[in-house]
Protein backbone atom coordinates (compact mmCIF):
# COMPACT_ATOMS: atom_id res chain seq x y z
CA UNK A 1 0.00 0.00 0.00
CA UNK A 2 1.33 3.51 -0.94
CA UNK A 3 0.97 6.30 1.58
CA UNK A 4 0.10 9.43 0.47
CA UNK A 5 2.50 11.47 2.84
CA UNK A 6 5.27 9.05 0.96
CA UNK A 7 5.62 11.98 -1.76
CA UNK A 8 6.79 14.45 0.90
CA UNK A 9 10.51 12.87 1.10
CA UNK A 10 11.04 14.69 -2.32
CA UNK A 11 8.38 17.65 -2.27
CA UNK A 12 9.10 20.93 -0.48
CA UNK A 13 6.92 22.03 2.22
CA UNK A 14 4.16 23.66 0.35
CA UNK A 15 4.07 21.36 -2.51
CA UNK A 16 3.64 18.86 0.31
CA UNK A 17 0.72 20.78 1.69
CA UNK A 18 -1.22 20.32 -0.84
CA UNK A 19 -0.23 16.72 -1.55
CA UNK A 20 -1.16 14.92 1.96
CA UNK A 21 -5.27 15.18 2.38
CA UNK A 22 -6.05 13.82 5.51
CA UNK A 23 -9.58 12.74 6.24
CA UNK A 24 -10.59 14.24 9.38
CA UNK A 25 -14.27 13.40 8.91
CA UNK A 26 -14.02 10.86 11.32
CA UNK A 27 -12.06 12.59 14.11
CA UNK A 28 -14.51 15.61 13.86
CA UNK A 29 -17.99 13.43 13.92
CA UNK A 30 -16.07 11.10 17.20
CA UNK A 31 -15.67 15.30 18.81
CA UNK A 32 -18.83 16.04 18.13
CA UNK A 33 -20.18 13.11 20.04
CA UNK A 34 -18.26 13.35 22.82
CA UNK A 35 -17.90 16.68 23.33
CA UNK A 36 -21.62 17.36 24.35
CA UNK A 37 -21.79 14.36 25.88
CA UNK A 38 -18.50 15.29 28.56
CA UNK A 39 -19.99 18.46 28.95
CA UNK A 40 -23.19 16.88 30.18
CA UNK A 41 -21.45 15.41 33.34
CA UNK A 42 -18.17 17.17 33.92
CA UNK A 43 -18.36 18.20 37.35
CA UNK A 44 -16.69 22.10 37.68
CA UNK A 45 -16.99 22.76 41.05
CA UNK A 46 -15.84 20.04 43.25
CA UNK A 47 -18.01 19.27 47.10
CA UNK A 48 -16.78 18.26 49.88
CA UNK A 49 -17.37 18.26 53.27
CA UNK A 50 -15.60 18.97 56.67
CA UNK A 51 -17.02 16.92 59.89
CA UNK A 52 -16.58 17.98 63.41
CA UNK A 53 -18.47 17.74 67.05
CA UNK A 54 -19.44 19.49 69.05
CA UNK A 55 -17.93 19.57 72.44
CA UNK A 56 -19.61 17.22 74.27
CA UNK A 57 -18.60 14.48 71.86
CA UNK A 58 -15.01 15.98 71.47
CA UNK A 59 -12.97 18.99 72.56
CA UNK A 60 -14.61 19.25 76.14
CA UNK A 61 -11.62 20.51 77.67
CA UNK A 62 -11.25 17.35 79.79
CA UNK A 63 -10.82 13.69 79.08
CA UNK A 64 -11.07 11.87 82.17
CA UNK A 65 -10.91 8.94 80.61
CA UNK A 66 -7.62 7.95 82.51
CA UNK A 67 -9.30 9.07 85.32
CA UNK A 68 -7.37 12.70 85.72
CA UNK A 69 -8.13 15.39 83.49
CA UNK A 70 -6.39 16.50 80.53
CA UNK A 71 -7.03 20.09 79.08
CA UNK A 72 -6.95 19.95 75.04
CA UNK A 73 -5.66 22.54 73.06
CA UNK A 74 -8.13 25.61 71.75
CA UNK A 75 -8.08 28.23 69.11
CA UNK A 76 -9.81 31.43 70.01
CA UNK A 77 -10.77 33.16 66.73
CA UNK A 78 -12.26 37.04 67.17
CA UNK A 79 -12.54 39.72 65.01
CA UNK A 80 -9.06 41.23 66.02
CA UNK A 81 -6.91 38.24 66.48
CA UNK A 82 -6.47 34.14 66.79
CA UNK A 83 -5.54 33.02 69.73
CA UNK A 84 -3.94 29.64 70.74
CA UNK A 85 -4.75 28.60 74.36
CA UNK A 86 -4.67 25.48 76.51
CA UNK A 87 -6.67 26.10 79.49
CA UNK A 88 -6.02 29.23 80.81
CA UNK A 89 -2.94 29.35 79.67
CA UNK A 90 -2.24 31.71 76.27
CA UNK A 91 0.34 30.26 74.27
CA UNK A 92 0.54 32.27 70.86
CA UNK A 93 -1.49 35.38 69.68
CA UNK A 94 -1.49 35.88 65.79
CA UNK A 95 -3.19 39.44 65.43
CA UNK A 96 -4.75 40.72 62.04
CA UNK A 97 -2.33 41.94 59.24
CA UNK A 98 -3.99 44.09 56.91
CA UNK A 99 -7.58 43.26 57.60
CA UNK A 100 -7.00 39.32 56.93
CA UNK A 101 -5.93 36.61 59.29
CA UNK A 102 -2.55 35.05 59.28
CA UNK A 103 -3.42 31.53 58.32
CA UNK A 104 0.03 30.44 57.73
CA UNK A 105 1.37 31.27 60.93
CA UNK A 106 -1.21 29.71 62.42
CA UNK A 107 -0.80 26.68 60.80
CA UNK A 108 2.73 26.67 61.86
CA UNK A 109 2.08 27.70 65.24
CA UNK A 110 -0.08 25.15 65.92
CA UNK A 111 2.21 22.56 64.77
CA UNK A 112 4.53 23.63 66.85
CA UNK A 113 2.27 23.74 70.03
CA UNK A 114 0.29 20.31 68.87
CA UNK A 115 4.27 18.21 69.49
CA UNK A 116 4.28 20.18 72.87
CA UNK A 117 0.45 18.89 73.63
CA UNK A 118 -0.70 15.84 75.40
CA UNK A 119 -3.58 15.71 73.10
CA UNK A 120 -2.59 15.23 69.88
CA UNK A 121 -5.52 14.61 67.88
CA UNK A 122 -8.06 16.61 69.11
CA UNK A 123 -9.04 20.57 69.05
CA UNK A 124 -11.37 23.06 70.32
CA UNK A 125 -12.20 25.57 67.39
CA UNK A 126 -13.83 28.92 69.71
CA UNK A 127 -15.60 31.46 68.00
CA UNK A 128 -17.15 34.96 68.61
CA UNK A 129 -20.34 35.24 67.51
CA UNK A 130 -19.86 38.34 64.79
CA UNK A 131 -17.00 35.53 62.80
CA UNK A 132 -17.86 34.87 59.33
CA UNK A 133 -18.72 31.38 58.52
CA UNK A 134 -15.60 31.43 55.89
CA UNK A 135 -13.31 32.05 58.35
CA UNK A 136 -14.24 29.33 60.83
CA UNK A 137 -13.47 27.08 58.08
CA UNK A 138 -10.12 28.24 57.27
CA UNK A 139 -9.84 28.53 60.77
CA UNK A 140 -10.49 24.10 60.88
CA UNK A 141 -8.87 23.35 57.84
CA UNK A 142 -5.24 24.37 59.21
CA UNK A 143 -6.22 22.54 62.54
CA UNK A 144 -6.96 19.51 60.72
CA UNK A 145 -3.60 20.52 58.45
CA UNK A 146 -1.71 20.81 61.55
CA UNK A 147 -2.50 16.92 62.34
CA UNK A 148 -5.46 17.06 64.50
CA UNK A 149 -7.66 14.80 63.30
CA UNK A 150 -10.74 15.71 65.70
CA UNK A 151 -12.41 19.22 65.33
CA UNK A 152 -14.72 20.37 68.23
CA UNK A 153 -16.54 23.41 67.45
CA UNK A 154 -17.74 25.57 70.05
CA UNK A 155 -18.86 29.26 70.54
CA UNK A 156 -16.10 31.61 72.88
CA UNK A 157 -17.50 34.07 75.16
CA UNK A 158 -17.26 37.49 75.16
CA UNK A 159 -15.42 37.44 78.14
CA UNK A 160 -12.06 35.39 76.29
CA UNK A 161 -11.33 38.38 74.71
CA UNK A 162 -9.48 39.63 78.27
CA UNK A 163 -6.82 36.70 77.68
CA UNK B 1 1.41 28.29 1.83
CA UNK B 2 -2.14 28.07 1.24
CA UNK B 3 -4.82 30.00 2.88
CA UNK B 4 -6.88 28.90 5.05
CA UNK B 5 -9.88 30.99 2.63
CA UNK B 6 -8.53 29.50 -0.55
CA UNK B 7 -12.00 27.54 -0.98
CA UNK B 8 -13.91 30.96 -1.93
CA UNK B 9 -11.54 32.05 -4.67
CA UNK B 10 -14.13 30.49 -7.31
CA UNK B 11 -12.48 29.30 -10.59
CA UNK B 12 -8.48 29.30 -10.93
CA UNK B 13 -7.18 30.02 -13.60
CA UNK B 14 -8.45 26.67 -16.13
CA UNK B 15 -11.83 28.12 -15.33
CA UNK B 16 -12.04 24.89 -13.33
CA UNK B 17 -14.60 25.09 -10.03
CA UNK B 18 -12.28 25.15 -7.10
CA UNK B 19 -12.12 22.58 -4.73
CA UNK B 20 -14.03 23.14 -1.00
CA UNK B 21 -11.76 22.48 1.62
CA UNK B 22 -11.46 23.95 4.39
CA UNK B 23 -8.57 24.06 7.13
CA UNK B 24 -9.60 22.15 9.70
CA UNK B 25 -6.30 21.62 11.54
CA UNK B 26 -7.14 24.97 14.28
CA UNK B 27 -10.53 23.63 15.09
CA UNK B 28 -8.94 19.69 16.01
CA UNK B 29 -6.52 21.41 17.83
CA UNK B 30 -9.07 23.50 19.79
CA UNK B 31 -11.32 20.29 19.78
CA UNK B 32 -8.60 18.41 21.51
CA UNK B 33 -7.55 20.76 24.07
CA UNK B 34 -11.55 20.74 24.62
CA UNK B 35 -11.68 17.44 24.88
CA UNK B 36 -8.61 16.96 27.38
CA UNK B 37 -9.99 19.51 29.16
CA UNK B 38 -13.48 17.83 29.73
CA UNK B 39 -11.74 14.42 30.34
CA UNK B 40 -10.02 15.72 33.28
CA UNK B 41 -13.38 17.17 34.80
CA UNK B 42 -15.07 14.19 34.20
CA UNK B 43 -16.82 12.88 37.25
CA UNK B 44 -18.42 8.93 37.38
CA UNK B 45 -19.99 9.81 40.83
CA UNK B 46 -21.39 13.77 39.74
CA UNK B 47 -22.65 15.98 42.84
CA UNK B 48 -24.94 13.81 45.03
CA UNK B 49 -25.72 17.00 46.73
CA UNK B 50 -26.80 20.24 45.03
CA UNK B 51 -26.36 23.35 46.82
CA UNK B 52 -28.82 25.92 46.64
CA UNK B 53 -28.58 28.46 44.01
CA UNK B 54 -28.43 31.35 46.96
CA UNK B 55 -25.47 30.03 48.77
CA UNK B 56 -21.63 30.98 48.30
CA UNK B 57 -20.06 28.17 50.28
CA UNK B 58 -16.70 28.34 51.84
CA UNK B 59 -13.61 26.92 50.83
CA UNK B 60 -11.42 24.28 52.04
CA UNK B 61 -8.97 22.17 51.21
CA UNK B 62 -11.27 19.71 52.58
CA UNK B 63 -11.38 16.21 50.30
CA UNK B 64 -13.77 14.59 51.74
CA UNK B 65 -16.49 13.60 49.70
CA UNK B 66 -20.32 14.44 50.65
CA UNK B 67 -22.55 11.63 51.76
CA UNK B 68 -26.70 11.80 51.84
CA UNK B 69 -27.88 12.70 55.49
CA UNK B 70 -30.15 15.13 56.58
CA UNK B 71 -29.79 18.70 55.14
CA UNK B 72 -29.99 22.21 56.60
CA UNK B 73 -29.70 25.35 54.19
CA UNK B 74 -28.35 29.17 55.97
CA UNK B 75 -28.40 31.32 53.86
CA UNK B 76 -28.08 35.24 54.91
CA UNK B 77 -31.95 35.46 55.52
CA UNK B 78 -33.17 32.06 56.45
CA UNK B 79 -32.49 28.97 57.41
CA UNK B 80 -34.12 26.66 54.92
CA UNK B 81 -35.07 22.71 54.42
CA UNK B 82 -34.53 21.57 50.99
CA UNK B 83 -38.38 22.60 50.40
CA UNK B 84 -39.25 24.92 52.59
CA UNK B 85 -38.16 28.29 54.25
CA UNK B 86 -38.37 26.89 58.55
CA UNK B 87 -37.52 30.40 60.17
CA UNK B 88 -35.91 34.22 59.22
CA UNK B 89 -32.57 34.99 60.51
CA UNK B 90 -33.87 37.91 62.24
CA UNK B 91 -36.42 36.49 63.97
CA UNK B 92 -34.07 34.72 66.12
CA UNK B 93 -30.53 36.01 66.14
CA UNK B 94 -31.30 38.43 69.00
CA UNK B 95 -33.14 35.93 70.99
CA UNK B 96 -31.82 35.21 74.73
CA UNK B 97 -32.25 31.36 73.71
CA UNK B 98 -30.42 29.43 71.44
CA UNK B 99 -33.10 27.64 70.71
CA UNK B 100 -34.84 28.12 67.71
CA UNK B 101 -38.23 26.50 68.13
CA UNK B 102 -39.39 26.18 64.11
CA UNK B 103 -36.17 24.32 63.57
CA UNK B 104 -36.38 22.03 66.67
CA UNK B 105 -40.29 20.93 65.67
CA UNK B 106 -38.70 20.23 61.72
CA UNK B 107 -35.68 18.89 63.23
CA UNK B 108 -37.26 16.31 65.58
CA UNK B 109 -39.44 15.27 62.31
CA UNK B 110 -37.09 14.77 60.31
CA UNK B 111 -35.21 12.30 63.32
CA UNK B 112 -38.09 10.10 63.55
CA UNK B 113 -38.27 9.60 59.76
CA UNK B 114 -34.75 8.66 59.44
CA UNK B 115 -34.80 4.25 60.08
CA UNK B 116 -30.99 4.29 60.01
CA UNK B 117 -30.22 4.89 63.49
CA UNK B 118 -26.27 5.98 63.06
CA UNK B 119 -27.48 8.05 60.23
CA UNK B 120 -30.34 9.51 62.52
CA UNK B 121 -27.41 11.60 64.56
CA UNK B 122 -25.90 12.79 61.07
CA UNK B 123 -27.17 16.73 59.72
CA UNK B 124 -25.15 18.85 56.42
CA UNK B 125 -25.54 22.28 57.09
CA UNK B 126 -25.03 24.11 54.19
CA UNK B 127 -24.00 27.97 54.81
CA UNK B 128 -23.46 30.59 52.84
CA UNK B 129 -19.61 31.88 53.55
CA UNK B 130 -20.92 34.94 54.94
CA UNK B 131 -23.04 34.11 57.63
CA UNK B 132 -22.18 34.65 61.47
CA UNK B 133 -21.11 31.87 63.52
CA UNK B 134 -24.21 33.22 65.84
CA UNK B 135 -26.48 32.12 63.49
CA UNK B 136 -24.48 28.59 62.89
CA UNK B 137 -24.27 28.22 66.72
CA UNK B 138 -27.87 28.41 67.28
CA UNK B 139 -28.80 26.41 64.67
CA UNK B 140 -26.49 23.39 65.70
CA UNK B 141 -27.56 23.98 69.39
CA UNK B 142 -31.03 23.41 67.91
CA UNK B 143 -29.92 20.33 66.44
CA UNK B 144 -28.14 18.78 69.25
CA UNK B 145 -31.23 19.29 71.37
CA UNK B 146 -33.52 17.78 68.83
CA UNK B 147 -30.34 14.17 68.85
CA UNK B 148 -28.17 15.28 65.91
CA UNK B 149 -24.50 14.91 67.01
CA UNK B 150 -22.36 14.32 64.22
CA UNK B 151 -22.20 17.69 62.09
CA UNK B 152 -20.68 18.15 58.58
CA UNK B 153 -20.73 21.08 56.33
CA UNK B 154 -21.10 21.75 52.63
CA UNK B 155 -17.82 23.24 51.23
CA UNK B 156 -16.05 23.70 47.65
CA UNK B 157 -12.91 22.15 47.38
CA UNK B 158 -9.93 24.63 47.31
CA UNK B 159 -8.53 24.03 43.90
Amino acid sequence: MNLAFSKRNSAPSEVASDTIDIDVTPVMNMFIILIPFLVSVAVFTHLTIIEFSLPPNVGMGLDTSEGKPKLKMTVVVTSDYLAITHGDAMLDSIPIVNGEYDYTLLFKKLSIHRKESDIKNEVIVAVRDAIRFKHVVKVMDRCRGAGFEKVGLSSAPEETESL
Amino acid sequence: MKSPLSFIKGRDTDGVMGTFRPQLTSLIDVMTILLVFLIKSFSVEGNLITPSPDLELPISTSEKPPKPMCSLIITKSSVLSEEDKIAEIDQFKDNDSLLIPLLYDWMTIQKAKCVDKERAKEVLIQSDRDVEFNVIKRVMFTCSKAGFSDFSVLVLEEE
